[in-house]
């Protein structure tokens, strides 16, 4: 037994990585033999709750609190003409996420329990194999797997999005993949970049990004000032779309608007976050120096996003664009706190991002109830709704207020913590008169009124008042299936809202780390600088 | 430092109260047990609070120097030096507001147990109202910044619930949006002044402690120990304490519906007139006042800002006065009211008052309660009309309702011994013997602070006039009922312009939003159950011979008790100048219990000998008699000299009496006016209450809302971005077809420019790798 128990622990995210793939397996096998569709959800929702199941012993290792380094990690060659290595691991900055990822997709699967009704397996085989391809991106430690896994889940999305999707689909779908196929290109040329760069600096190249990190660190594999930046940039494009950080956000509105209930949930919950997961993980630390020198981009293009993408919400008449816009805003947040630099910044941003995977994902299966009882989503079409849907309503209050960062739901200590971080920031010039940070600060609260703005507009067309369109006299309230998916969010919208520490503990080593080495000082000045805010 | 666990208890219990009622009321459907439970919760609340506050451990309000009463429950946030508690703490301060909201509070459960009855979701409302009480209570409770924070938002997420309760309502949704999105600004600046305060001092505690081994130090002394920033203009965005004031203040006025955030709360009025009387009148809205008072220290710091607090509040008092002369409804005169009585307690404020604000905050929300629990009796005794010009002669009908709120209407007035006498005189008498920074300024040749002084007799004045008119129109003359109510043109002309500005270019939405009846809107057959859930508060039109009547017990008892408080609530607040013309010495309890909390700025002199032997003789009297109490006295004795000199002492009587004549001279106008004319035209422009909602929607609103559809979203969003994106696409794929003649899809186009793209990306960085290698 301890022999098993051993040599599971040591291969954990490999098999989280392979279970759904095999589940994808299972699935076409069953189709194969019994030619039945029926049975073919409860296989994958029996696959993806098991991921789940194991992905929580990620939590009870004790691993995550103490060291900055990763654990489980698990590091074979892969191609040795390359030098590429099949290398694994998590640390602080991806163990929420990856648990995040396992937690959304059972949800996302029962979401769609009468929906789709052609191609029911190939919609189940795109949903597991995208799993696996999001939790390889959030384990994976060698540049060139990663960079596979990056574009790997980006053909199942674009399968879902394009078979299963509204009318407007097709474009949507191309959209979406050009936008996010042609920035992770430049991606890859960077990687191979770093390569050769490492084979002149060491002798031999390597993808590794553990490899790399320590030649960086030891002074071996020094970047120029240019050769910094150009790699910084080819990085950062391809992250930015995927936030989707303003001006490259525009795929987004279309892409959810078109996606199926489930789709719409896991590129909201887990997808955006690859990219706030990439810039955190990869350009901080391989590029400390173009980070900081280039943070006043991202953070003026992060407030411009917050307010900016607060407004279009505001005047859309698609209740899903406005969530998907509201993505926008909210994303925001998460990148201005870690262009921050600072350890509240960062861990608020890191924070930000489960709970707008939780929250915003909420919304979008709140929208996809309703749709599938009216099949539309245009705003109009509704009002008085809480008269018949009380349950519904209330959850959806809910899950606004979390959205809006009311304090003691989990929005709330993600978007103070970005804040505070930026606000106490000194990334930004702070002259005699004017202390930019301050300003940013400022600028990015608006966005805080601005989403009570629309969502509170929305919520009083949508929910309140007499009903007046007789179609929605009749319309049922939330069924079991719908309550027990909102309710383990709802749940932890309160908890994380509540009582943050043990999420914040657990990132708190790799965050200081990430810090260290952005700011380029030791732990002990970072640890004082901290300290001194 | 005093720990006490039952202070929790303050807090939970009403939210537990909640909890059950949304969970086991919406069963039971039974208006006796969702009753009971609520009542019963916050009674738990009132009793536990007097008891900290006057009893346990020498009671948090006689605690020596002003000593917190602590609870430390858990740490919340953590991340790096930053660190926020749940914990709570009683000093004086939150100590008499813990007192009185819980009173109050308790006295509107049980009134609103009668007035909701039949409600088809009487337990919802009394789980809104409980959670208020519990977000209510935090805010006052909490020992640092955040956790205030967490109960500033939470009762204004439950003031959104409660004023849009009638969910069927129009204005009732759009109130409660309005309400929120107005708070929700001014919480913009609360937050900004925290993360000011966690720079300058590192710390977001209200008081010195120890938690987990780890010395907390209090932000508040910490600020008020700061040299005190100049009188300039230039220190609002020096980023100093001024700029904290300022930011806080922002939140003020959000909260506590001063100009230019007030239009929320008259809207309020759409909600439950119960909830009306408790959150907007005697508890929520005195938050903005609790805030200033709190950081009083600070706020002395920033000469400034409290400029800008007394002249926005004294603004704020007249303006709505002049508003609340004009209308019709009974509920919004009252709203006006409040407005206009909030902007006194920030006069007081403003000229350093600090004390005599908080008396006022009591006192008005003894009489400010009565009044509107008394207009909600007479709205349930009249079958839910509000308008007073179909009301008349309801004194025959409901005598009880009438006797008591004529305490209210004294009391707001400022006739002496009832209650608002006391506390608004003393504000009066503080704003023209102001000693503050701003005391040598002037304009147009007068002192700033005789120009904020006169606004504050003239709205006396205004004050007596139109509650005088209130009175005579509701209680007095013929009866009205069957009056037929002149054809206005709309009378949420403003409301319904916010939403037709958010809708245009959306002519579908317009349609359906603001015409209740739609064609197949079957508003008279097919009713469906539900249809009556909300609108318990409909209107009917009643006839010559309608009787109204009396209101049941569990109504008029919550009234007479607030209406004996009304009428003596005043009496533990007399001050000296009062109090020695019938020779009872120096009786001001009230202040001698805040005074400790009040933070002395060197050169503003307070209090006088005479208090610091009364004060030492109360720590005596409380069980704390050593050290820390004669450490007071000596703390209050330094540096003050006769504050009671004969010459201030008459001074203060000729104003008292000035104001005196005054109340009774707004009295007799408004029976001279309204006596035998009771509708008598007001002005246009007072009963468009200055338009200010038009030009709000006109100048902020609607431009904003036209940029963001046609400016933002179609222009740049869909027109410039995606323009560039598919002119790409559109290029390729023209390219693609020339190229190889071949018919190409979208797709496969798209793959070869980004094969393409690739490959020179590619190869660039390939012969860049290599020429760093060669």
């Amino acid at each position: 037994m301890d022999f098993i128990t051993e040599y599971f622990l040591s291969n954990l995210l490999t098999i989280l990585i392979l279970l759904p793939a095999f589940g994808a397996l299972s699935v076409i096998g069953h189709q194969m033999f019994w030619k039945s569709e029926d049975k073919l959800k409860w296989i994958t929702l029996f696959w993806t709750l098991l991921n789940f199941v194991v992905s929580l012993v990620l939590i009870f290792d004790k691993g995550a609190a103490q060291a900055s380094g990763f654990f489980f990690e698990k590091n074979i060659p892969w191609i040795k003409a390359i030098n590429t290595n099949y290398h694994v691991g998590v640390d602080g900055l991806s163990l929420w996420l990856v648990i995040l990822t396992t937690l959304i997709m059972p949800i996302a699967i029962v979401s769609t329990w009468h929906a789709v009704e052609k191609r029911s397996a190939a919609f189940y085989v795109f949903l597991l194999l995208l799993e696996s391809a999001m939790l390889g991106v959030f384990v994976s430690l060698d540049l060139l797997v990663f960079y596979l896994f990056f574009e790997a889940s980006l053909v199942p999305m674009f399968f879902l999005i394009g078979i299963w999707g509204g009318e407007n689909r097709i474009y949507a779908a191309v959209k979406f993949f050009v936008y996010t196929a042609l920035g992770s290109l430049l991606m890859l040329a960077a990687i191979i970049g770093l390569y050769y760069l490492q084979a002149t600096a060491a002798g031999i190249g390597s993808f590794d990004y553990v490899v790399l990190l320590d030649s960086m660190k030891a002074g071996n594999l020094v970047l120029g000032v240019q050769t910094g930046t150009l790699l910084f940039f080819a990085f950062a494009l391809a992250f930015a779309i995927k936030v989707p950080l303003f001006p490259f956000h525009t795929w987004l509105p279309d892409a959810h608007t078109e996606a199926p209930t489930a789709g719409s949930v896991i590129l909201a919950a887990v997808m955006l976050k690859m990219g706030t997961y990439g810039l955190m993980r990869f350009n901080f630390t391989l590029f400390p120096d173009a980070s900081r020198e280039f943070a006043w981009l991202f953070i003026t293009l992060a407030v411009i996003g917050i307010i900016y993408g607060a407004l279009v919400a505001m005047v859309q008449p698609d209740i899903k664009r406005l969530v998907a816009y509201s993505s926008v805003s909210h994303m925001g947040f998460v990148i201005l706190g870690m262009f921050s630099f600072t350890e509240q910044g960062m861990q608020g941003a890191l924070y930000q991002m489960l709970n707008h995977g939780i929250s915003t994902g909420a919304l979008f299966l709140l929208v996809g109830f309703l749709y599938e009882r009216r099949h539309t989503r245009a705003i109009t079409e509704f009002g008085g709704i809480a008269g018949v849907m009380p349950l519904f309503a209330t959850f959806f209050v809910f899950t606004s207020m979390s959205s809006i960062g009311l304090p003691f739901l989990n929005g709330f200590v993600g978007e103070f913590l970005i804040m505070l971080g930026m606000w106490n920031s000194t990334v930004l010039d702070i002259t005699d008169t004017v202390n930019w940070n301050y300003v940013a600060t400022m600028l990015a609260g608006t966005g805080v009124i601005f989403a009570a703005v629309y969502l509170l507009w929305m919520i009083q067309r949508v929910f309140f008042g007499k009903i007046t369109n007789p179609k929605n006299k009749r319309l049922l309230d939330l069924s079991w299936r719908e309550i027990g998916l909102i309710a383990p969010l709802l749940f932890l919208m309160v908890f994380m809202g509540v009582y943050p520490r043990p999420f914040l503990d657990a990132s708190r080593k790799s965050v200081v780390a990430v810090q260290e080495r952005v700011l380029g000082q030791t732990s002990k000045t970072v640890a004082e600088t901290n300290a001194n805010h | 430092m005093t720990e006490n666990n039952y202070l929790s208890l303050i807090i939970f219990a009403p939210l537990l109260g909640a909890v059950i009622n949304w969970i086991v009321g919406k069963r039971l459907r039974s208006e006796l047990f969702s009753g009971v439970i609520a009542c019963s919760a916050v009674g738990v609340s009132t009793v536990v609070a007097f008891m900290i506050a006057f009893y346990d451990q020498g009671g948090a309000l006689f605690a020596p120097e002003g000593k917190p009463i602590l609870d430390q429950l858990w740490t919340w946030i953590q991340v790096g030096n930053f660190r926020a508690d749940f914990g709570l703490g009683m000093d004086r301060l939150s100590g008499i507001y813990a007192c009185f909201v819980t009173f109050v509070g308790l006295l509107i459960h049980v009134f609103a147990t009668g007035y909701m009855h039949g409600d088809k979701s009487f337990y919802r409302f009394f789980a809104y109202l409980n959670l208020f009480m519990f977000s209510m209570l935090t805010l006052i409770l909490a020992d640092n910044f955040l956790l205030m924070f967490v109960g500033w938002e939470g009762v204004g997420l439950c003031s959104y619930l409660l004023i849009g309760y009638y969910i069927k309502r129009d204005e009732a949704r759009r109130a409660a949006k309005k309400a929120f999105v107005a708070n929700r600004i001014g919480d913009w600046g609360v937050l900004m002044g925290v993360f000011l305060i966690f720079t300058l001092t590192g710390s977001l505690s209200f008081f010195d402690k120890t938690v987990d081994g780890i010395q907390v130090q209090s932000s508040l002394n910490l600020l008020a120990a700061m040299a005190a920033d100049p009188f300039t203009w230039g220190a609002i965005v020096a980023g100093g304490i001024t700029s904290i004031a300022v930011l806080l203040f922002i939140g003020a006025t959000g909260k506590s519906a001063q100009i230019p955030l007030f239009t929320w709360l008259p809207d309020a009025m759409a909600g439950p007139t119960p909830v009306s009387a408790l959150i907007h009148a005697a508890t929520m809205v005195t938050a903005g006042i609790y805030l200033v008072v709190r950081c009083n220290g600070l706020f002395q710091n920033a000469p400034t800002a409290m400029f800008i607090v007394a002249v926005i509040g004294a603004a704020t008092a007249i303006f709505a006065a002049t508003i609340g002369l004009a209308q019709n409804d009974i509920k919004k005169v009252l709203a006006y009211s409040t407005v206009s009585q909030l902007g006194y307690m920030f006069l007081a404020c403003g000229v350093g008052a600090f004390i005599a604000a908080i008396f006022h905050v009591m006192t008005h929300a003894f009489f400010k309660a009565l009044l509107f629990l008394g207009s909600g009796s007479v709205i349930h005794g009249m079958h839910h009309e509000q308008d007073m010009r179909r009301m008349g002669n309801l004194k025959k009908y409901m005598p009880i309702t009438f006797i008591t709120m004529a305490m209210g209407w004294l009391a707001i007035c400022g006739i002496p011994i009832w209650a608002g006498f006391f506390s608004k005189d003393e504000i009066l008498y503080k704003t023209f013997a102001a000693t503050n920074a701003t005391a040598d300024a002037t304009m147009f040749g007068i002192h700033v602070n005789t120009i904020l002084w006169l606004v504050g007799l003239l709205t006396a004045v205004l004050t007596a006039v139109y509650m005088t008119r209130l009175m005579w129109m509701t209680f007095f003359g013929e009866s009205r009922f069957d009056y037929v109510l002149p054809v206005v043109e709309n009378p949420h002309k403003a409301s319904r312009a916010e939403e037709n500005s958010f809708a245009t270019g959306d002519a579908h939405d317009a349609v359906a939003t603001h015409h209740g009846h739609a064609p197949d809107d079957d508003l008279h057959g097919g009713h469906n159950a539900d249809d009556h859930d909300d609108d318990d508060e409909h209107h009917e039109h009643l006839t010559a011979d309608f009787k109204p009547h009396e209101s049941p017990w569990v109504m008029t008892v919550p009234l007479i008790i607030l209406a004996i408080l009304s009428t003596v609530g005043g009496l533990i607040g007399v001050p000296y100048a009062m109090s020695s013309l019938v020779g009872a010495g120096d009786v001001n309890a009230f202040e001698h219990v805040l005074e400790p909390i009040i933070y002395k700025k060197s050169g503003a002199a307070h209090g006088t000998n005479e208090h610091a032997k009364v004060v030492e003789k109360n720590e005596v009297k409380n069980f704390y008699a050593s050290a820390p109490a004669s450490k007071t006295a000596e703390h209050a004795t330094d540096g003050e000299h006769a504050a009671h000199s004969p010459e201030e002492i008459s001074e203060e009587r000729w104003l008292a009496l000035l104001s005196v004549i005054l109340a009774l001279a707004g009295i007799g106008i408004g029976i001279a006016m309204f006596g035998k004319t009771p509708l008598r035209a007001m002005p246009k422009i007072l009963e468009e209450k200055w338009r200010v909602d038009e030009v709000y929607n006109g100048y902020i609103v609607d431009p904003l809302t036209r940029l963001s559809r046609n400016g933002l979203w179609r222009g740049i969003d869909v027109g410039f971005i995606d323009g560039i994106v598919n002119g790409i696409g559109y290029f390729v794929a023209a390219l693609g077809s020339v190229a190889r003649s071949v018919q190409v899809g979208f797709v496969r186009s798209y793959a070869a420019f980004i094969l393409f793209g690739a490959l020179i990306v590619i190869g660039y960085f390939i012969y860049y790798g290599f020429k760093l290698i060669g």
